[in-house]
């Protein structure tokens, strides 16, 4: 045996060997006994080294990692993103005509805590927009990964967030994160469908009163939201809006 | 154009974090090292947004940018400085009591990884971690296949010796 046979071996057992040369090598294994027990023996590498990279993975110090974003990173963006949708709405229904800027004050005491409750939808509009099939689909966490990562999220906005009981039927769960709206924060559970489509359950600790589901669409996307115990909860992808309000009552029952 | 770039760059950023953090400390095989790469990489993407062509894969444009901060940057400033590189043996392992039967293995064989060299290294982790294929892994390398090929032979076979 050769350096050269270990090449073919491992790259047959990563099924990227050319069909000629697995001809050849499928016919050796079937003759070459000590050749199979080396086909063996490094194909039982493979697990190890996933599971060990993904040991690693859950060592990343992510909070260090996320205070080091640049000041336009995601929590900060989505944080300033409602400045100006406070300010859009004034200048729209309240305040045409007027000096938006000489207000503001005036919003931020008595428009903003109500809108704020609002308007973290769209919030969360504006960056479900933001996300492609390609974002979450590289992400395909094991078992204990997501385990830890809806752990995190769910003491941070004090929910109770297992794979199992966030697991809905035809999505897959790829990765959950924090951000932050208003100050309040706004875990993000992320899922995508077959196509590699971004479905989000969002989590946001805003001491809102109880609210019945509701849903609706905004352009492409579907929402269905409700309140309960100071927390509200949205699901949100490109689908139609039964779908979503499906999702949510799955979701409803067990979180 | 550069706007949707920027944007998407901005949003996708967060959820590449982590594996980031691990392609760095795959390469570099120190914990401070791998925190500065990924801040590093993060503020030359934003920096480099336009560059990135909206619907592409953003965690692979991440991953070229942290290699080539890598390869450019701080693995020269620290030869340069003479930090060098800290002992393999203590270079990837896993913390903290939790789990311990389960990480034992996770243990050894990342022991087994930290003492490969880089180029091998970071090999096995795009494809075994990061699924690139084959093809992939060549082109984000710059290397053949068949260089691929016998970077992944030679560390699977050092991961045979563990018993």
């Amino acid at each position: 045996m050769t350096d050269d046979d270990d090449a073919d071996l491992v790259t047959l057992i990563d099924d990227e060997l050319d069909e000629d040369r697995k001809k050849v090598l499928l016919a050796r294994l079937e003759t070459d006994e000590r050749l199979r027990e080396r086909y063996e023996a490094l194909r039982q590498t493979g697990a190890p080294i996933a599971a060990s990279f993904d040991a690693l993975l859950r060592q990343a110090p992510i909070a260090r990692l996320r205070a080091g974003l640049p000041l336009e990173g995601p929590a900060r963006a989505l944080s300033g993103r409602f400045a100006g949708i406070a300010l859009r709405d004034l200048a729209a229904g309240i305040a045409i005509g007027l000096v938006v800027a000489g207000l503001a004050a005036w919003v931020a005491m008595s428009l903003a805590p109500t809108k704020g409750k609002e308007d973290w939808r769209s919030a969360v509009v504006d960056y479900t927009n933001l996300y492609t099939n390609e974002t979450f689909s590289p992400l395909n966490p094991d078992l204990p990964l997501q385990a830890l990562e809806l752990s995190a999220v769910g003491a941070r906005v004090g929910a109770n967030l297992t794979p199992n009981n966030i697991a809905l039927p035809g999505l897959r769960f790829t990765v959950a994160f924090m951000l932050a709206f208003e100050h309040a924060p706004l875990g993000v559970v992320a899922f995508v469908d077959p196509d590699g489509a971004p479905v989000l359950l969002c989590i946001i600790a805003n001491k809102a009163p109880d609210a019945a589901m509701r849903s609706e669409k905004r352009g492409d996307l579907s929402l269905a939201w409700w309140s309960r115990n100071g927390r509200s909860y949205l699901v949100i992808g490109h689908m139609p809006e039964e779908q979503a309000i499906t999702l949510a009552q799955t979701l409803e029952k067990r979180v | 154009m550069s706007e949707a770039s920027r944007r998407e760059v901005r949003a996708g950023l967060e959820p590449c974090l982590a594996r980031l953090w691990r392609y760095a400390l795959i390469l570099s095989r120190a914990k401070d090292a791998a925190d500065d790469l990924v801040q590093a990489t993060c503020l030359r993407a934003i920096e480099r947004a336009d560059q990135f062509a909206p619907g592409t894969r953003l965690d692979r444009w991440l991953f070229a940018i942290l290699r080539s901060i890598w390869l450019n940057e701080i693995r020269a400033r620290k030869i340069r400085e003479g930090g060098g590189f800290v002992d393999a043996d203590d270079a990837l392992s896993i913390d903290g009591a939790r789990d311990i039967e389960t990480n034992i293995l996770a243990t050894q064989v990342l022991k087994v990884i930290g003492q490969l060299p880089g180029a091998q290294r970071e090999t096995v982790l795009l494809v075994y971690a990061e699924g690139y294929s084959y093809a992939e892994a060549a082109a984000a390398l710059s290397i053949p296949i068949g260089t691929v090929m016998s970077r992944l032979a030679t560390a699977r076979a050092a991961l045979t010796k563990l018993k």
